[in-house]
């Protein structure tokens, strides 16, 4: 008790550190730093209202959470906290279609002895559809920082898992004492994706579609039955309880959608050939490769929100004796990265109004795929659209945010600069009315970045020499973390020639330096989650796939700088 | 009149669904047509009209707007179909388990696997693409027409074949049995969990029926297993049994079992040993899809012959030769011409080995297998005949669309490409490199060797 109460104690004192930085807000604050007012107005600013609804010099009043008043001549209530918003633009917030955002990764479940594999537990096939994402949810996620300070104030949160993993939820990213607090609503969502449990059943996608007509089909008898024992009991078996096909009830009411997570065309296509047969609600989260699909989705009536994860531009080699073969490799390499960069453009063409999905992409990254894709063809209201309406529209939401108007949730962006410049900065940004301040660069070199960083970071950065023995050899390379704007990045190399990967999820508290990355497999993209501990120049951490539910040991030297 | 009406919406729903692949229009002149179940006509023209065979005859007229095919001194056969592949699935087995009957191949075609493509250059049209043999009744398979170039999986479907299921016996699902710790791990085991699975089919399809014959309003289905759902299907005959298979023992084993359960269509897979019970297979009615002379791979698969499949032919098996690889599926002809070295086929009954009888094997020999006035023109075009060892096919059509043509055969044929995968220098050999093996003698060129100048 006394050891947790200790560590505590430290995460209180090292966590405004990371990334709460410049925050004047905290609901229960034992630090007595609580806003004198949660009264706003930022005046004299340019409002984008809405996608192509732009007021200039505008000024826009928030009060105990809701904007609550926007115009050119607006009354200031005397007890406002006044903001200058000469050559700012402020927008609404940002809403996230489907992210991890503020969930915590729980650890795989272990595999039981005496596992039956033609049928195991629930909890290991993964297939919990009972469970709801706030079980998760934790207040002092750095996910919810890292997503807040981009623009992002919403977030539709669905729960780590595997096949089915339970409900998401909306919850807003703003600061709370308590998980209760950031939710918007609950079950919006019912979640799963194509993920099989490492040598049980489901194991594959041969698996998991089976399993969910399976499910779909035995939650309809079994609705059925509940209902018809509920109208009158007498002379009909008691339905046992049975919460996995209770789960898919709204589902089969159309009171709740399907999620699925969905990156690439076979697993949509897969996605969409199940709502078809079942005919429940089903919105594609996490599409990464949609331009084969316009017509399918638009004729199966299915909501997208696509994948903000883009693949990295392609590098042709600047050999002079370059063959003629390799040059018709790098030119239809070329060719498909442009497919991946302009489909948000194609799709919009063809009718379809998407929203955006974070879940696979690293928050640091978001602005730049946007201006990426907005390079290849789609108009900056489109974008906006797509993080702001669309995604209102598409979650059932448009009522109470997506725009900035009166009456609505105080969710808003102030940006120094239009927000789709490559320059802009973000300088605040509203969640329910709360006020998240972030300090402008000035120009500087960015090497003074690392000056204002936590120091406890530094540990990290750098470049680091690592080493793992698997049974197909021993592996080496490098790692190479950096901070960026207070995030900690990384990627990792290998000197077999392997393309270089991202490092997501990283973690660093109390010497625990935790990060996961996936790897193609044939075909096959498989997680490795790596947890350790720094002791000065020295890492010493175990990965583990969970696929195949093997571990094996990593160690890693950091280089003299 | 709702229901007419609704009706009616299907048939549309169904004939749009239908019109999405392609057809075409074709004729194909003055070749030497094996048509496998009229004889070998020559200097002979196959018109195709719609994705379907319109006539074949000499001297036919091209209609108007109809591409014409010279294939003077050519040779015009039927689409190879492969009975065993899995090429074209992004998953082959849900291991996990030794009775999966809910699971289906037609869930994971991948119709971008360039391997398609590959198969096509070799002249096949049509692929059975099978479940894996991890378990005893493994997962139903799905038949695919090799329409290359569509992203969508539905256009590979080979609309209107069959339900197909993989069963398999012997060392591969008992080994996979005794590594998890489960039923079966021997020989004895595939059988009683055969009859054991049955059975259960048998009562749940009561409970069912006694279900569906209930009048009450208030009565309570039963559950629903979709495993079992299929295994009442096999048994009421509307899904073909495929089982991978190699000892004569086992073979027989499972026909005693099927004449027990009433089930009728049966083809044994591999079936190494299947000569050994040849009369017994013919008289059951079952067929046999075997290798030409591949064996010894594995202890049960240790005694074989190259004449197995000329040896079921002549005691009236249906016989097919399969590739269930990638490679070997690029040249089928060369497998199907070896039962004339081992067993002396005749050119019409090797060539049906790779043709009519997985066709017939997969119930779709009444659509493909042979050339024949209202099948589909699903044709392979070959410069020699197509049993002679300087065969190099052609031209391949599906419903008479042409997917692959040796004068017009593209380098890259990648439907989707990983912007983020790493370009590297092909080397497998260049037009103008000699080999190694050959240098400085100066023969001949060693492209042109292959060319046979």
């Amino acid at each position: 008790m006394k050891l947790i109460r200790k560590t505590f104690f430290r995460l209180l004192f090292v966590l405004p550190l990371i990334g709460f930085m410049s925050n004047t807000h905290a609901q229960s604050d034992p630090t007595g730093e609580s806003p004198a007012t949660r009264t706003y107005a930022i005046t004299n600013a340019t409002i984008v209202q809405s996608p192509g609804k732009v007021m200039e010099e505008g000024t826009i009043v928030i009060t105990d959470g809701l904007i609550t008043a926007i115009g050119k001549n607006v009354n200031i209530p005397s007890n406002a906290e006044v903001l200058d918003g000469t050559d700012m633009f402020i927008y609404p917030g940002f809403i996230d279609g489907m992210s991890n955002t503020g969930a915590d990764r729980p650890q795989s479940p272990e595999r039981p002895d005496n596992l039956f594999t033609p049928d195991p537990p629930n909890s290991y096939a993964g297939i919990t559809p009972e469970h709801q994402v706030i079980e998760q949810i934790k207040v002092d996620e750095n996910s919810i920082e890292a997503m807040r300070k981009v623009g992002f104030t919403v977030s539709h949160t669905v729960p780590y898992g595997r096949m089915l993993p339970g409900s998401g939820a909306l919850i807003l990213l703003r600061d709370a004492d308590h998980p209760d607090k950031l939710i918007l609503s609950e079950g919006s969502s019912l979640y799963s994706q194509f993920s099989g449990a490492p040598g049980a059943y489901p194991g594959n996608t041969l698996g998991i579609m089976a399993k969910f007509r399976d499910l779909y089909k035995n939650a309809e008898l079994s609705k059925n039955h509940s209902e018809l024992y509920a109208s009158n009991p007498s002379g009909i078996s008691r339905p046992t309880r049975d919460r996995v096909s209770e789960a898919f009830y709204p589902v089969i009411d159309k009171q709740q959608p399907i999620f699925y997570n969905a990156s690439n065309s076979l697993e949509a296509r897969r996605a969409m050939r199940l709502q078809k047969e079942l005919r429940f609600n089903l919105v594609l989260g996490n599409l990464q490769e949609g331009w084969d699909l316009a017509d399918e989705i638009k004729s199966s009536g299915t909501k997208v929100f696509m994948s903000l994860e883009l693949p990295k531009e392609p590098k042709n080699s600047k050999e002079d004796d370059k063959s003629d073969e390799v040059k018709q490799l790098e030119e239809r390499r070329m060719e498909f990265y442009k497919k991946y960069v302009s489909q948000y453009a194609d799709l919009q063409k063809a009718g379809i109004k998407f929203g955006f999905s974070s879940i696979d992409s690293r928050s640091n990254q978001l602005k730049d795929n946007l201006l990426t894709i907005i390079e290849n063809g789609l108009s900056e209201d489109e974008a906006l659209a797509a993080l702001t309406t669309n995604a209102a529209d598409l979650l059932g939401i448009s009522d109470i945010t997506g725009t900035l108007d009166e009456g609505k949730i105080g969710n808003l962006i102030v940006s120094k600069g239009a927000y789709f410049d490559k320059e802009s900065q973000i300088k605040y940004v509203f969640v329910d009315g709360d006020k998240y301040e972030y300090d402008l660069k000035t120009g500087a070199r960015k090497t003074e970045d690392g000056a204002a960083s936590p120091a406890n970071m530094e540990a990290v950065i750098g470049s680091w020499s690592y080493e793992f023995t698997t049974p197909q050899g021993t592996q080496t390379g490098k790692m190479v973390f950096k901070n960026e704007s207070g995030i900690l990045t990384g990627v990792m190399s290998s000197n077999d020639g392997t393309p270089d990967v991202d490092l997501q999820n990283i973690s660093f508290l109390n010497s625990e330096l935790t990060f996961d990355f996936s790897i193609d497999a044939g075909g096959q993209s498989v997680d490795i989650v790596v947890e350790g501990v720094i002791d000065g120049k020295n890492y010493d951490a175990e990965a583990s796939v969970a696929a195949f539910n093997f571990t094996f040991p990593i160690q890693a030297t950091k280089d003299e700088a | 009149m709702i229901k007419i009406s609704s009706f009616f919406i299907l048939f549309l729903c169904v004939s749009a669904l239908q019109a999405q692949t392609k057809k075409g229009d074709v004729l194909i002149k003055n070749g030497t047509v094996i048509t496998i179940t009229d004889g070998t006509l020559e200097n002979t023209d196959v018109l195709v009209r719609n994705g379907k065979i319109d006539r074949i005859g000499k001297n036919l007229k091209t209609p108007n707007g109809v591409e014409e095919v010279d294939a003077t001194g050519k040779f015009v056969m039927p689409g190879i179909i492969d009975a065993h592949s899995h090429i074209a699935g992004t998953s082959i087995n849900e291991g996990t388990s030794q009775v999966t009957a809910e699971v289906s191949m037609e869930d994971v075609v991948d119709p971008l696997d360039v391997s398609i493509y590959r198969a096509l250059a070799g002249g096949v049209t049509s692929i059975h693409l099978m479940h894996g043999s991890a378990n005893v009744i493994g997962g139903q398979n799905e038949t695919l027409k090799l329409r290359w170039g569509s992203t969508n999986p539905e256009d590979l479907r080979f609309e209107g074949a069959p339900r197909t299921i993989k069963f398999a016996l012997g060392e591969n699902p008992t080994r996979g049995g005794r590594s998890r710790g489960i039923q079966p791990q021997s020989r004895m085991g595939v059988e009683a969990m055969l009859r054991n699975t049955f059975n259960d089919a048998i009562k749940y399809r009561d409970a069912w029926n006694a279900y569906r014959s209930n009048k009450s309003s208030r009565k309570v289905a039963p559950e629903y297993s979709l495993r079992m759902e299929t295994m009442v299907d096999i048994l009421e005959g509307e899904v073909l049994v495929h089982c991978h298979s190699y000892r004569a023992d086992e073979i027989y084993m499972l026909m005693k079992v099927f004449s027990d359960f009433g089930i009728k269509r049966l083809t044994f897979q591999h079936a190494n040993e299947a000569y050994k019970v040849a009369p017994e297979l013919a008289e059951f009615g079952a067929s046999a899809s075997v290798f030409a002379d591949w064996w010894a791979y594995k202890l049960e698969v240790y005694y074989s012959t190259a004449y197995n499949a000329a040896i079921l032919t002549e005691n009236g098996v249906t016989t097919s030769i399969n590739s269930d690889s990638g490679e070997l599926i690029r040249h089928l002809f060369h497998e199907a011409a070896k039962t004339q070295k081992y067993g002396d086929l005749s050119d019409n009954q090797a060539l049906a080995l790779i043709t009519l009888n997985p066709a017939k094997q997969l119930g779709i020999d009444n659509r493909v297998g042979s050339l024949e006035k209202g099948k589909d023109a699903d044709i392979a075009i070959f410069d020699n005949h197509p049993l002679s060892i300087y065969a190099v096919p052609q031209m391949t059509f599906v419903d008479g669309v042409k997917y692959f043509d040796i004068e017009n055969d593209v380098a890259d044929q990648r439907i989707y490409i990983d912007p983020e995968s790493t370009v590297e220098d092909v080397q497998i050999l260049y037009a103008n490199d000699h080999d190694r093996c050959m240098e400085d003698a100066n023969v001949v060129n060693f492209t042109d060797l292959f060319n046979n100048k």
